[in-house]
C-alpha cells in the first residue's frame, strides 16, 4: 500500500467528475512520461468513492456508475495491469464486470503476426488429434445415437475456445488493425473502438458515465502521415467521431519541442511529422476544456522531483458556466508507484 | 531418536558443504544463464555485456527483458558501436540467440574477446590499485554496485567456501578485450538479417525474420535484438527514413517486445550526426524506446583538456559525456527517484572495458598556480598560529 492516498488530494478536482463531453489533453514529453496521471484519471473513475469501503464493494451508493474505455497505442496490457495493481485497481475483475475495457493498439497494429504460428499450436493439435482418431473408434460401440455427436462436440468446442482465446487474451476487449490508407483506415479504427464503447453502455443504466481515454493517439498520426493520407485534420476529426460516443475523453499526446517548436520556427525546413503533430496538438489544446502539461524541471533533474504538473484552462473551457483554477506543481513518483503532489518549495 | 549417527564426530565440514551444494544444484538448471532478477522489483534482467551500463539502469543492474535500448552517438566515433559489441558478445556467451540488422556476417567475427567475469576483471583492478588507495571506509568503496556487497559480506566467513561459489555461480556479465576476437562455439549460432531494398517498408521482411524466430524457438530461448547504426544511408535504402516505415517498424518491435516480455531485448545504435535529435522523427523513435543513452564524445583537440578532466594521474582521461535522457522501466512510471538521474556521466573506453563513472571537471588550472604561488607566503605557519 504506498503511503500516500492513491489520488493525491491537491489532484482531485481534475482528475474526477470531469463534466459532460469535456475533452482534457494530458501532454508529455520524453523525460515526464504520462502514465502515471492515466492511472489516477482510472483510479478517479473506477475505484470506489470513499477510501472507508473496504476495497471489493464494487456498488457505489450513491453517486454515478463510472465506465472507461482505455485505448492504448503504446503500452500492452500487461502494463497497464501491473500498474494499476500498484493503486489497488484489479483491472481483470473490473473488466469482467464490464467497468473497464481495454483496447490494445500495440501489438497487432501494424503488424498483425500472420496465423502461421504453427509451432506452438502444435503441441495442442498434436494432443488433439489423436483423441480424435480415438473417438470416432468408440463412437460405434455407443450405439445412442442422440450422444454420438456429443463426444466429437467437446473437443470441436474446445478447440474452438483455444482459437478464440489466441486471438484475445483475457481482459483485452479489442486489438485494432491498421489496414489500407487514408480516411478508410482510420475509419475502420472508430468501428472497431465504438463497437466495444457501445457493448460497454449496453450494460449502462441512466445516469452512467463513460470516460474514454486515448493514450497517444498521435503515433497513429507520426507512423501513417499525409504520405498515407492521414494528417492532423483527419485526425482531429477522428478524435471528435469518438468524442461523441464517451460522456468524457482523455488524450495523452507528446510535447516534445522537436515536435511542436520546429513547425513554427523553421520556415520551410520542417517535416510533414512535425508539422502535422504541431497542428492537431495545437487544435485540440484549443478544443479541451484543460491542458495538463507534464514537463521535467528547467532547472535539470533532481533526487526528490519528477517533474512538474501544469494545469491551465483549454480554449474549450466555457467559462460562463464553470471555473477551472489553474495551478502548477512538482510531482515526485514514488518507487511504490505512490505520487507525491506539492507546491514549489514545500515538501 | 537422534538425527545422527552416534558414532560419527561433531566437525564434518563435509557435511555443511553438501547441504548448500545438494539445495543449489537442482536451482542452477532452472534459472537461465545470463538472467537475474532485478534487485529494484525482480523483473528479470539480462547483462549489456558493459557491467557500468548495467549498473546505469536505474537500479535494476542489467536491461529489464522486453526493453528497448536506444544509444545515439554524436560525431563520426563509434564508441557506441563497441557498447553493440559487447552486448552481442555477452549474448554469445551466454548462449542466448543474437540477431544482428543490416550488417555482413563480417560484424559478427569481429566481436570482442572474452578475458573473463565483470568480477574478476574488477578484482584485479581493484589489487593492483589496494595499495594506493586509502583504506577509509573501505566496506564502502563498491557500494552500489549490485552483487557486491552481498559477495563481500559473506566473504569473511569462509573465503575458500565463497570462491568455489563464485566458481559455480554462472557470471552475469562479462569483460571483453577489443584487440582479440571472440570464440565460442555458439558464435554461429548467430542470425545476420539483412537490409533488402523494397517499394514498400524494408523493415517488413526483418519483422517477418524476427518474428518467425522467436516464435518458432523454445520456450527457454532468450533473444537479443541487435540493430547497429539505424537508417545509415550505407545500410538502410532511402525509403527507410519515411516515418511510416521505421516508426511502423519501432512500434512493431515494441508490441514484439512486449509479447515476448521475458524473452526479448534490443539493443539500437543511431547516428545523430545524420539523424539530428532536434528532429521529430528521432524524437518519435526516442519516445517509442524504453531506454534512450545519448553519447557525446570530446573532439580530439579536446585532448589536452580532457586529460586534466582525470581527478587522479591513475585515471584514464574521461572520452566524452553520456547523457541519459530515459531510462527503462523508471520512466515508465513517471521517473524520478533515482539516484543516477540527473548525473553527468563521462566515459572511457579503453582496450579491456567501456567504463561509465561520474563527470566532474578539473580544478582550474590557473587556480593551482595561483595557489602554489601563494603557498609559501600566503599560508601561515603552523607556529604562527599557536598562542
Amino acid at each position: 500500500m504506498p503511503s500516500q492516498p492513491p489520488l493525491p488530494p491537491l489532484l482531485a478536482p481534475y482528475v474526477s467528475n470531469l463534466p459532460d463531453s469535456s475533452l482534457t489533453l494530458v501532454s508529455s514529453i520524453l523525460g515526464a512520461t504520462s502514465n502515471w496521471l492515466v492511472l489516477r484519471f482510472l483510479h478517479a473513475a473506477l475505484s470506489s468513492p470513499s477510501p472507508n469501503v473496504a476495497f471489493g464493494s464494487d456498488e457505489l451508493q450513491n453517486g454515478t456508475k463510472k465506465k472507461v474505455v482505455l485505448v492504448s497505442f503504446m503500452r500492452s496490457y500487461e502494463f497497464w495491469r501491473t500498474e494499476a495493481k500498484r493503486l489497488g485497481l484489479d483491472l481483470a475483475r473490473l473488466a469482467d464486470k464490464q467497468q473497464f475495457a481495454f483496447i490494445d493498439g500495440l501489438s497487432e497494429l501494424f503488424y498483425a503476426p500472420q496465423p502461421t504460428a504453427t509451432s506452438p499450436s502444435i503441441s495442442p493439435a498434436g494432443l488433439g488429434s489423436s483423441p480424435r482418431t480415438t473417438l470416432p473408434m468408440r463412437s460405434p460401440p455407443g450405439v445412442v445415437p442422440g450422444r454420438s455427436p456429443q463426444p466429437a462436440g467437446p473437443t470441436v468446442t474446445g478447440v474452438r475456445g483455444n482459437a478464440t482465446s489466441k486471438q484475445a487474451e483475457p481482459g483485452i476487449a479489442k486489438k485494432l488493425h491498421f489496414s489500407g490508407r487514408g480516411l478508410a483506415s482510420l475509419d475502420a479504427l472508430e468501428k472497431d473502438i465504438s463497437s466495444v464503447i457501445e457493448q460497454q453502455k449496453s450494460s449502462m443504466e441512466d445516469g452512467d458515465e463513460l470516460l474514454l481515454i486515448i493514450d497517444q493517439p498521435d503515433l497513429l498520426l507520426a507512423a501513417t502521415g499525409p504520405s498515407m493520407g492521414i494528417g492532423a485534420t483527419e485526425m482531429s476529426e477522428w478524435i471528435t467521431a469518438l468524442q461523441q460516443h464517451a460522456h468524457a475523453t482523455v488524450l495523452t499526446l507528446a510535447t516534445d519541442a522537436p515536435l511542436i517548436h520546429n513547425a513554427s520556427t523553421s520556415g520551410g525546413l520542417a517535416t510533414p511529422i512535425e508539422t502535422e503533430h504541431a497542428a492537431l496538438v495545437i487544435g485540440l489544446a484549443h478544443r479541451a476544456r484543460s491542458v495538463m502539461q507534464l514537463r521535467t524541471l528547467d532547472t535539470g533533474a533532481a533526487k526528490d522531483v519528477s517533474g512538474v504538473l501544469r494545469i491551465s484552462r483549454g480554449g474549450g473551457l466555457n467559462v460562463s458556466e464553470e471555473s477551472l483554477e489553474e495551478r502548477e506543481a512538482l510531482y515526485f513518483i514514488q518507487r511504490d508507484g505512490g505520487v507525491k503532489l506539492f507546491g514549489r518549495g514545500e515538501s | 531418536m537422534s538425527f545422527r549417527k552416534r558414532n560419527i564426530g561433531l566437525s564434518p565440514g563435509v557435511d555443511r558443504n553438501a547441504v548448500p551444494n545438494a539445495t543449489s544444484q537442482p536451482a542452477v538448471p532452472e534459472t537461465t544463464p545470463g538472467i537475474r532478477p532485478s534487485p529494484d522489483d525482480g523483473r528479470p534482467t539480462t547483462s549489456t555485456g558493459t557491467r557500468s551500463l548495467d549498473n546505469l539502469l536505474a537500479g535494476h543492474a542489467g536491461l529489464p527483458m522486453g526493453k528497448i535500448l536506444l544509444v545515439e552517438e554524436n560525431g563520426t566515433t563509434d564508441f557506441a558501436g563497441a557498447l553493440l559489441r559487447y552486448y552481442a558478445a555477452e549474448g554469445v556467451i551466454q548462449e542466448q540467440k543474437v540477431h544482428v540488422v543490416g550488417v555482413p556476417e563480417q560484424w559478427g567475427r569481429s566481436l570482442p574477446g572474452l578475458i573473463g567475469s565483470a568480477e574478476s576483471l574488477d578484482e584485479k583492478r581493484s589489487d593492483r590499485r589496494k595499495d594506493d588507495r586509502m583504506k577509509i571506509a573501505w566496506r564502502y568503496e563498491r557500494l552500489g554496485e549490485f552483487g557486491a556487497v552481498a559477495g563481500s559480506r559473506g566473504a569473511p566467513t569462509n573465503p575458500g567456501e565463497q570462491d568455489t561459489a563464485a566458481k559455480e555461480a554462472p557470471a552475469f556479465c562479462h569483460a571483453f578485450d577489443l584487440t582479440k576476437r571472440l570464440t565460442h562455439p555458439s558464435i554461429t549460432n548467430m542470425s545476420f538479417i539483412p537490409v533488402m531494398s523494397s517499394k514498400e517498408s524494408p523493415f517488413l521482411a526483418i519483422l517477418k525474420r524476427l518474428q518467425t524466430a522467436i516464435t518458432s524457438s523454445a520456450a527457454n530461448t532468450i533473444h537479443r535484438i541487435v540493430i547497429p547504426s539505424l537508417l545509415n544511408p550505407t545500410i538502410y535504402p532511402p525509403n527507410a527514413s519515411q516515418p511510416e516505415h521505421v516508426l511502423q517498424f519501432f512500434h512493431a518491435l515494441k508490441a514484439l517486445m512486449s509479447a515476448y516480455n521475458t524473452r526479448v531485448t534490443a539493443m539500437i545504435t543511431v547516428p545523430l550526426s545524420l539523424y539530428p535529435r532536434s528532429s521529430g522523427l528521432v524524437r518519435w523513435i526516442e519516445l517509442l524506446s524504453d531506454g534512450v543513452i545519448e553519447l557525446c564524445p570530446f573532439p580530439h583537440s579536446a585532448d589536452a583538456m580532457a586529460t586534466s578532466g582525470a581527478a587522479t594521474s591513475q585515471e584514464e582521461p574521461p572520452q566524452g559525456m553520456l547523457k541519459t535522457h530515459r531510462l527503462p522501466v523508471l520512466h515508465e512510471r513517471g521517473g524520478g527517484s533515482d539516484q543516477n538521474v540527473g548525473q553527468d556521466w563521462a566515459f572511457v573506453l579503453s582496450r579491456r572495458r567501456f567504463e561509465i563513472k561520474p563527470f566532474s571537471l578539473p580544478p582550474a588550472e590557473g587556480d593551482t598556480e595561483a595557489q602554489e604561488a601563494s603557498a609559501p607566503g600566503g599560508m601561515p605557519k603552523k607556529s604562527d598560529l599557536e598562542f
